[in-house]
Parts: C-alpha cells; sequence; structure tokens
C-alpha cells in the first residue's frame, strides 16, 4: 500500500481529496459547490467546458460540469437528480469530497475569438456556459458583442440569479435576455420557450457563434430554429451529455459511435454532431 | 530451437521461482487460466471457457481504499507480480493487443492496467485444432502464430520450436538453457472450419448502416445477459462502485456490459439505449466498425467464444456475412 | 425434416396468411447441428426457418414481453414448459391471454437432463396442437434435492461456494426466467449496501438466494437458468430444494398450471404450516 500522499497523481482514477469551502443555493434544487485542495489551492486547472468527476467517500461518483474557477478554487452548479447529488445536497461548508479532473475537451476558446458571441442555455445548462461566459467577459476585448439567452421553467427555477441581472447587465456590450415557461405573480419579463424567444429575438449570423446548452429537447429544437435562422452548422456549439464512469475515454459506456463523450467531448458543433450516429 | 514435450514441466519449474505462471486450467468444470500448481501440464485445452483477459483486467479491481469517519484518507493499491502466461492462443494474444490500446492510448494511462502489463509476459502456443466456433482466420489472424506474444511455441508431436519473438521472450528462452536443443519443427497449415465473410471494408460500410433494417431483426433473440461481453476476450467495459463497511471503504472497479439496460441509463432516467435492438447495435458496430475507426483493428478476434456461450444462440459471424449481402 | 416441422410449417403460413398473429415465435437452424435459435416469423415466406427438432430448446415465452402493450395477436409455439411460462406470465399480469395465440407442441425427445425430470410433455393450453398428445411419465422431480439434502451442513455450504465463485453475474439465468419479469430487477439497483455489483464469492451467493427466493414458489420447472448458465452452476437445484420444501409444507404444488392458483407464498390461509417459525 502506497501512502495517496505521494503516489496517485499518476493514477487518474483516484480521486484527489478535496474541501467544498462554500454552498450557494441557486434555486430549490439545484446549488453551487466551491471547491478547493485541502491546503486551500485550485484542484487543477480546467478551460471552460471541461468536466470534472466529483465523488462523496462511500456515496459514489458523477461528472459535472465546471461552471467558474477562480485563483484558488472551481465551482460546480449541480442539480439534484438521483443518489448522490441528493448527498451532495445535503453536504456543508468544510466536507471533503474527492475530485478528479479535468476531463473533456472544452470548448474552443480561441476559434471563438473575434466573433460575436450568443450564449443559448436552459435550466442547469447555464452551468457549462457560465465558464465560457466568464472568461469571454474577462478577456472581454477578444470577444465582439456577446448576447446571453436563457430560460428556466419559472423564475424560481433561474440559475445565477445576480449574474444573469446584476454582473452580467453591466458589462459593456453584452446583453442578457432571460424568460421562463411559467411566470409568477411577480415576473415581468419575457414568458416562453427557449427557441421561440431565440427566434423572436432574430439573430443575424453574421460573423457569429452559437453556444447551446441545456435540456436535449431544448438543444434539438435551438438547433433547428438556429439552421432556419441562417447559421452554418459549424458555427453553432453544444454539449452532450452521456452516463460517464471512468472520464478517460476507458470504460466504455459513453460512446456515440466511435466518439467518447468524456474524452471527444462534451463539446461539439453541430456539423460534428451531424457525423455521429442518432443515439443521444 | 527446441523444446522436447517431455521436457516442458521442467522448463517451466525452472522459471517458476522467479514468476507465477498462469496455466489453462479446469476447475468445477470451467476452464480458465489459473496458477500453475506444478502438477501436469494439459495442453488440449482448445480456448478456454473463460479468456485470459482477468489476468490483466480482474473482474473486480480493488481501486483504493478510504476512511470517511473523521477525516478522509484514501489509499491506493499498488500491485506488481511478475507474471508468466503460458499456453495463451494467438486470438487472445490478439486481444491483448486490443485491450493495450484500449488502456495505455489515446491521452490517459489506465495505471491498473499499465502496472499489471509491464510485469506480464506471454508464451503463446499456435493452435493446430481449432474448436468449432473459431474463426480467427476469417478475421485476419493466423492460428498458428501469435506476433505479440514474447515467446511462441509451435507444437509438433513430441516437442515445441521455441520462437523467442522479444527481448524479454529471449531472456526466458535462456533460462531453459540445456533443454533447448537446435532444430525447427514442421507444422502444416492450420484452418478454422467456420468461416465468416468478414473484409477490409466491412467496418466502413456497417458504419453507414447505423439506421439499417438489419437491427430490427439481428438482436430480436437476445436475452440481454452479460455472457457475450463475459466471454469474449476483448470485451473491456466496467464499472467503478464502492463496498462499504461502516465508516471504511473500498472503490472498485468491476465488468461490466453494455448489453445491460442499466448500463447506459442517466441519473434522471433518460437512456440513449432504451432497447436490445439499440444494445446489441452498439456492440456489434463496436466490434466491427467503432473500434477500427478509433485504434485501426477489430475488436473481434474470431475466437468464437459468444458463439459457442450466447443462451440464445446469436452468432456474430451470420450477422457478418449478412452484411457483407447487404446492398448499400 | 419430419411430420410435425412440416406441419408446424404449414401451420404457421395459415395464421400468417388469415391474419391470426402478427408473427410467430418458434425456433429456427444456426450453422451447428445442436443449436437452434428463437425465431421470429412475420412473413409467410419465411415459414420455412421454423424448425422442429430435439434442439429446440429455449424458452419462448418471455419474448412476447418485447411487445407486451402492442395491438394484435402474437403466435408462440409452446412445449410444455413454454405453455405454463406463458400462465407463468399471465397469472403474473404480464400478458392478456387474448394477445396471444399458443401453437402447441407435445414434446418428448429432448436429451438435456432437466427434461428428465418433466412432468407436463404437452402444453398444458394451447390454440391448436400440432401433433398428437405424448405419453406423460412419471418423473422424480426432486431425485437430485435429495442428494443434495443427504449432504452435511458444512458439505452443502461449501458445495454452494464452490459453484458461486464461479459466477461472472451475466444474469443470464434472470433474464431467461419467465418467473424473472419485474421491469426493473433489485439487483440493477445503483445504490452502495444493495446488492453489490463486485464479483465475489458472498456477492454473487447473495444474488443467487435472491434469485431463488423471489421466484421460488412461481417456478415452472422448466431449467432455463440452468441451461443458459455459462459456468455450469446447477441454479435450479436451488429452486428445486424451495419447490420440494413447498410441497411438504403446503401439499402437492406445481405452478404454471391453467387452475388459477396464486403462487403459494402468496397466499395465506389459516391452515398454513408454520413449524418452521
Amino acid at each position: 500500500m502506497i501512502d495517496h500522499s505521494c503516489s496517485c497523481e499518476d493514477n487518474p482514477l483516484i480521486p484527489k481529496i478535496c474541501v467544498v469551502s462554500d454552498v450557494i443555493e441557486e434555486t430549490p434544487d439545484t446549488k453551487t459547490f466551491r471547491i478547493q485542495t485541502v491546503d486551500g489551492k485550485k484542484p487543477f486547472l480546467p478551460k471552460p467546458g471541461q468536466l470534472a468527476m466529483i465523488s462523496i467517500f462511500g456515496v459514489g461518483e458523477a461528472m459535472f460540469s465546471i461552471t467558474a474557477q477562480g485563483e484558488d478554487y472551481i465551482d460546480s452548479a449541480i442539480k439534484k437528480v438521483g443518489v448522490l447529488t441528493e448527498a451532495l445536497h445535503s453536504i456543508s461548508p468544510g466536507q471533503k469530497i474527492g475530485v478528479r479532473g479535468p476531463y473533456g475537451n472544452g470548448f474552443p476558446i480561441e476559434g471563438l475569438e473575434g466573433f460575436d458571441l450568443l450564449f443559448v442555455g436552459g435550466g442547469i445548462g447555464l452551468a457549462p456556459l457560465r465558464s465560457l461566459i466568464r472568461h469571454s467577459l474577462e478577456n472581454r476585448k477578444n470577444y465582439g458583442h456577446i448576447d446571453i439567452l436563457y430560460g428556466a421553467r419559472s423564475p424560481e427555477d433561474l440559475v445565477f440569479k445576480d449574474d444573469l441581472f446584476e454582473n452580467w447587465t453591466k458589462q459593456p456590450d453584452t446583453i442578457v435576455h432571460v424568460t421562463v415557461d411559467k411566470a409568477d405573480a411577480v415576473w415581468d419579463g419575457n414568458v416562453g420557450f427557449v427557441p421561440a424567444y431565440l427566434e423572436e429575438l432574430a439573430f443575424q449570423p453574421r460573423n457569429r457563434k452559437v453556444i447551446v446548452c441545456g435540456p436535449p429537447i431544448m438543444i434539438k429544437y435551438c438547433s433547428e430554429s438556429l439552421v432556419r435562422m441562417g447559421f452554418d452548422k459549424k458555427d453553432v456549439i453544444t454539449t452532450l451529455e452521456m452516463r460517464m464512469k471512468c472520464g478517460i475515454g476507458k470504460c466504455g459506456r459513453c460512446n456515440i459511435g466511435s466518439k467518447y463523450i468524456c474524452l471527444d467531448g462534451p463539446v461539439f458543433t453541430l456539423s460534428e454532431l451531424d457525423d455521429l450516429p442518432d443515439e443521444k | 530451437m527446441k523444446l522436447l514435450k517431455k521436457d516442458l514441466k521442467e522448463a517451466l519449474r525452472l522459471i517458476s521461482d522467479d514468476f507465477e505462471l498462469l496455466l489453462p486450467g479446469e476447475g468445477s468444470g470451467v476452464s480458465r487460466f489459473a496458477l500453475w500448481d506444478g502438477g501436469d501440464i494439459d495442453l488440449s485445452y482448445g480456448n478456454t471457457q473463460l479468456p485470459p483477459k482477468d489476468i490483466l483486467f480482474p473482474h473486480t479491481e480493488k481501486m483504493y481504499s478510504f476512511k470517511c469517519a473523521t477525516d478522509v484518507e484514501v489509499t491506493e493499491e499498488a500491485e506488481a507480480k511478475s507474471r508468466i502466461v503460458f499456453g495463451i492462443r494467438p486470438c487472445d494474444m490478439r486481444a491483448i493487443e486490443c485491450m493495450d490500446k484500449v488502456f495505455l492510448e489515446k491521452g490517459f494511462t489506465d495505471s491498473f492496467y499499465s502496472r499489471k502489463r509491464e510485469h506480464t509476459l506471454f508464451i503463446a502456443m499456435g493452435c493446430t485444432n481449432p474448436c468449432r466456433t473459431c474463426f480467427c482466420d476469417s478475421m485476419g489472424l493466423t492460428p498458428g502464430d501469435a506476433p505479440a506474444a514474447d515467446i511462441l511455441l509451435v507444437e509438433s508431436d513430441d516437442s515445441f520450436e521455441v520462437k523467442a519473438q522479444t527481448q524479454r521472450g529471449k531472456e526466458i528462452a535462456e533460462c531453459f538453457g540445456r533443454l533447448l536443443t537446435d532444430g525447427k519443427v514442421q507444422v502444416s497449415k492450420v484452418s478454422c472450419a467456420l468461416k465468416t465473410k468478414m473484409s477490409d471494408d466491412l467496418p466502413e460500410k456497417l458504419s453507414g448502416m447505423f439506421e439499417h433494417p438489419i437491427w430490427d431483426e439481428v438482436g430480436r433473440a437476445c436475452i440481454g445477459c452479460a455472457t457475450c461481453t463475459y466471454v469474449c476476450p476483448t470485451c473491456y467495459c466496467f464499472d467503478i462502485s464502492l463496498d462499504n463497511h461502516g465508516s471504511e471503504g473500498v472503490s472498485f472497479r468491476c465488468w461490466d456490459s453494455c448489453m445491460f439496460s442499466d448500463y447506459t441509463r442517466m441519473a434522471g432516467g433518460h437512456n440513449p439505449r432504451p432497447t436490445k435492438k439499440e444494445r446489441v447495435r452498439n456492440r456489434y458496430m463496436h466490434k466491427l466498425s467503432y473500434f477500427n475507426e478509433r485504434y485501426g483493428s477489430a475488436l473481434c478476434v474470431g475466437c468464437g467464444r459468444c458463439v459457442e456461450k450466447c443462451p440464445a444462440n446469436l452468432d456474430i459471424t451470420e450477422f457478418i456475412d449478412k452484411v457483407a449481402e447487404v446492398r448499400l | 425434416m419430419n411430420d410435425i416441422e412440416t406441419k408446424l410449417r404449414e401451420t404457421v403460413k395459415r395464421l400468417l396468411a388469415d391474419h391470426t398473429v402478427r408473427y410467430v415465435i418458434g425456433w429456427e437452424a444456426t450453422r451447428f447441428e445442436d443449436k437452434t435459435r428463437p425465431a421470429f416469423i412475420s412473413d409467410s415466406a419465411d415459414t420455412d426457418r421454423l424448425v422442429w427438432n430435439k434442439y429446440c430448446v429455449s424458452s419462448l415465452a418471455k419474448y412476447a414481453l418485447d411487445e407486451q402493450h402492442s395491438e394484435g395477436k402474437i403466435g408462440i409455439c409452446v412445449r410444455g414448459c413454454d405453455s405454463r411460462a406463458v400462465c407463468r406470465l399471465i397469472e403474473d399480469k404480464q400478458l392478456l391471454r387474448e394477445n396471444l395465440y399458443l401453437i402447441g407442441l407435445p414434446c418428448d425427445d429432448k436429451e438435456m437432463n432437466i427434461c428428465d425430470t418433466c412432468t407436463h410433455r404437452n402444453p398444458v393450453i394451447y390454440d391448436e396442437l400440432v401433433g398428437e398428445p405424448v405419453l406423460e411419465r412419471q418423473a422424480d422431480r426432486f431425485a437430485m434435492v435429495g442428494l443434495m439434502e443427504a449432504m452435511s451442513a458444512d458439505e452443502r455450504y461449501s458445495f454452494w461456494e464452490s459453484n458461486y465463485s464461479k459466477c461472472i453475474r451475466c444474469y443470464a439465468c434472470r433474464n431467461i426466467c419467465p418467473a424473472c419479469n419485474c421491469r426493473a430487477c433489485y439487483a440493477d439497483q445503483e445504490r452502495v449496501g444493495w446488492q453489490g455489483k463486485q464479483m465475489n464469492t458472498a456477492q454473487n451467493q447473495i444474488y443467487g438466494l435472491t434469485r431463488t427466493y423471489h421466484v421460488g414458489d412461481r417456478c415452472i420447472e422448466c431449467g432455463e437458468c440452468e441451461r443458459v448458465c455459462p459456468m455450469m452452476i446447477p441454479v435450479m437445484l436451488q429452486t428445486r430444494k424451495m419447490l420440494k420444501d413447498i410441497n411438504e409444507m403446503f401439499g402437492d404444488y406445481e405452478c404454471g398450471l391453467p387452475d388459477g392458483r396464486a403462487p403459494v407464498l402468496g397466499e395465506y390461509t389459516l391452515g398454513d404450516a408454520d413449524d418452521f417459525m
């Protein structure tokens, strides 16, 4: 037996012990977890759009997108859907968890430079987009006009409300469009599904790249809308989700055709998706 | 160099101090590779019922243990015994080459596999008498040849020709010393009885057949068990799970099968492969097309175990022939 | 080709031609003389694919679950055991009798050990019979159980321990079994501390025991669990032991018969034996 601290760095399947230093409640079923190493550092250096395998010892392990990163932390916003995520939602700051990664290809940040960007997110789908939105705002001069279109089922289901209504709206040449499927008594914003709002806002394809992330059905309709609006499939980027176990392209289950989503994805352009079998 | 069959036991004894020896054997009616007990060596096994893949990729393998009562502490299991696998067949040797590609290439090295692989040598035995379900020569293999093995033994009536094929193989052969005599063994060409119309362009043809109606029929008799994948020498899919005892526990990985319905089912309930049609399609495509696309060779080595063992008698060779006849 | 096979093909051709059934589940030849495969015949031009010989051993009834909720009748070739499997699935509310057309095939030529102890060589329900009924034979269903009971507790434990050490957890025994028709199996629940996925003797034994108890009083004794086991574990022996105990405690009992009797462990009467409690 080898002491963990000295050898496991080389073994991609052994998690690094980290600490949840803060838990932020986003919506009734979504929380953001701020993760640091035990000595207060950043667990690793992810690219926007990359993934982390997060485990609670004794409960299990699953793959999540990294929503943001700072000097000494990474954030992951996680929705409660199963056994592990339920356990995650019950932890409090200071608790130790396992983290390994970063995994996946991430967004093609250089390929987006010089373009106007349109982010289209639905529900928890804003989580992976947020890492790229933050990157583009931090490197504002490298990108053109930025539009962020985001929708959720109801106003209370909107994640990252501070960003949506405060931080991002204050940014230069940046517009945030928010919609909800169903309004509540105080909501005075747009009501309607994301794909419908997308068509209504009638974005022009010229010199613009689109990054779409959300439930599969939303991605499907938004993609169709964007193609109808004249966007080239090479200019529309999305992320896929499959069940994953190893995260390093070995365990087999996340394949679509000959591609492994954990390694070759999760980020694909629509034209790349056209080359994959329809098995999502 | 030649080794007389009557000297084989003595030869293995010479290397058994430095290596764990794994040989084909039978226990409770199931043939598989097992530790040599120093007894008589039975060379009559064709393909063992269970493939030797578990030597490098065990059914269940401890990854690390942890304590989580007050503080988390993770300890990794390290294992590195030097082993020699004796009597592996050319098909199973090719299967190890496939697993090497998966576990050692494409960005990440799987440490659990690589540690075992580095310390394992293979003495292969060319086939002289293929089983009735063997079709390796249709899959591009030569039954008498195992190029990736450290040593290849070519069997004749009373002796083996010992062909050291790697540096490590040469070192092992040197241990046999005085037991080896000069000479070669003449063998006639062996061919499999079961033939299938596998061709170089079939992988690409199949990749264009994802939506073909052939899939509606091919998997219909499948019962969705994991027999084909667990007796397959190349199937490498695994699951990762936990075994808890109070506040301590172990994380392990174990074989998993793309034939199981829960294999791809996500936490929210969505399953991209909801019925056996999609699951059988994925298995056959993986064997005959996807793997070629990713790693440049088929993931089927023609050992015939799945043909022999499938409870519903699905037969990948019949499938290949059907695909060969499809006109697109 | 034998007479029954010819008649079977004619029957299926007629049933497809007059739209009595959408398709028929039977057996077809493979590349090996001693192996047949379940076949699904929906085109009357394909009826010659059907075979009837001593190698027609796969249980067929459970395939009807693949189209459980479709309109129209499915034809199934049923031997005694298949017909009992159909009864099982009807009793378990998985299939509706009116959605099935059962082509009965009396059967006494199979060469499997399990068939030696068969007590229902003729289908117990059918819509039409191909061929003449065969003689039922007296058979001691529990002969092998006697051998197991003769072992001491330690011997018995090591017998099963050694058998389950071989288990590779392929779940073929579960998937082939007409009594295993739960939509979601307990063994597939991904919860730590539940049935573990790790393959070791202890977990394998837990699986084997749980499976036996789940099907014990609903087993139709087709023996498919044992036939399909790639590791040759005598799976059926466990179920037979349970059935023997049930017979001793609750009187003569066979299930999968059209007698309307509920699974014995699913009902309670004041006169039930309780001396094991």
